[in-house]
């Protein structure tokens, strides 16, 4: 029977999620350094009689889009950024191959500080070993008939499909 | 959308220390944006129970000296905790039962006493369209601390205030 091993992150993935974090990031500065200048604009041009409507909109468009920069901040370029560093960590260090039937469970995990994942069970004849996915590569890992995956540091990186 | 609203959930202290510092910030922004030195406005207080200040500040600064940039129309609400902004003032338009007790903040625009700014027995008041006085007399002195003193612009400006 043929193998054929699937990468989970292959080069042109992680090149994609860079280019995906850079542009978000640059989106995010511009929105945020637009919002800014106009903010400066209305405290610039307020008088006596408009003073109120001007600093309410300044904090309205302030509030709301600094909502919107930290929300891109955190669950957008940062979580890319941490997606990036798992990824080429699952590139370049050693692996573990782990022959089994291959089965992606609900079961969510947020490392704190760190990725999301998704608890994986490999069953042999055996024994069932459990490791872990990144949450964004578990449903590319749960379509493959995987008959063993390639384990870095507890992680999936790569899974052997059945030809 | 359950996961965005999960997100922001797990984010709540952020979002509301944001909206926080931006009301804070602006504020302090605009703040200085509407502001100027002693020497450059006019400040108005009045104790009084009802106050269009925006329409008042308006109608004032059609006609200012040269020297002054802005005049600030405030009620005694907005300093209630800034007895430093009272002691400044320029005018004030107070009710008698404050007289004697603000005796070292003010001083008489002529004379001894105050001048009258509004008569609860006639209902007869300068800047009526302005003002909504209360069921007793109030009176327009000059601020004892006023930076208008000497120079004039605080009882030229009251007696343009009583003429209005």
């Amino acid at each position: 029977m043929e193998q054929n091993v699937a990468e989970l992150y292959t080069e042109e993935d992680v090149a994609l999620l860079e280019r995906k974090m850079k542009r978000l990031r640059t989106a995010l500065v511009v929105l945020g350094a637009a919002a800014f200048a106009v903010c400066v604009a209305l405290a610039a041009l307020t008088n006596a009689r408009n003073a109120g409507r001007m600093e309410l909109a300044a904090v309205i468009i302030s509030t709301v889009v600094g909502w919107v920069c930290i929300y891109g901040g955190i669950f957008g370029v940062d979580a890319k950024k941490k997606e990036i560093g798992h990824a080429r960590m699952l590139r370049s260090e050693p692996r573990e191959r782990i022959d089994g039937r291959v089965t992606v469970t609900d079961e969510r995990l947020r490392i704190r500080g760190s990725i999301t994942v998704r608890r994986v069970e490999v069953a042999s004849e055996t024994e069932t070993r459990r490791v872990l996915v990144h949450e964004n590569r578990a449903e590319r890992l749960a379509e493959l008939p995987a008959t063993a995956v390639y384990v870095a540091h507890g992680y999936v990186a790569a899974a052997e499909e059945a030809k | 959308m359950k996961r965005v609203l999960k997100n922001i959930l797990s984010q709540l202290h952020s979002f509301a220390l944001w909206a926080l510092m931006s009301v804070l910030l602006w504020g302090w922004i605009f703040g200085l944006a509407t502001d100027t030195s002693y020497d450059k406005k006019v400040m108005i207080y009045c104790h009084v129970p009802e106050l269009r200040d925006v329409e008042l500040t308006m109608a004032l600064e059609d006609d200012l000296p040269e020297s002054i940039k802005m005049v600030q129309v405030h009620s005694f609400d907005y300093v209630m905790f800034d007895t430093v902004s009272i002691a400044q003032a320029d005018i004030l338009i107070i009710p008698a039962v404050d007289v004697s007790e603000m005796r070292d903040e003010i001083v008489p625009l002529e004379g001894d006493g105050g001048a009258e700014a509004y008569d609860p027995d006639t209902g007869e008041g300068i800047l009526l369209d302005y003002i909504t006085y209360g069921d007793e007399a109030y009176y327009l002195f000059l601020g004892a601390g006023s930076a208008h003193l000497e120079d004039g612009i605080a009882a030229r400006i009251a007696k343009k205030l009583l003429d209005m």
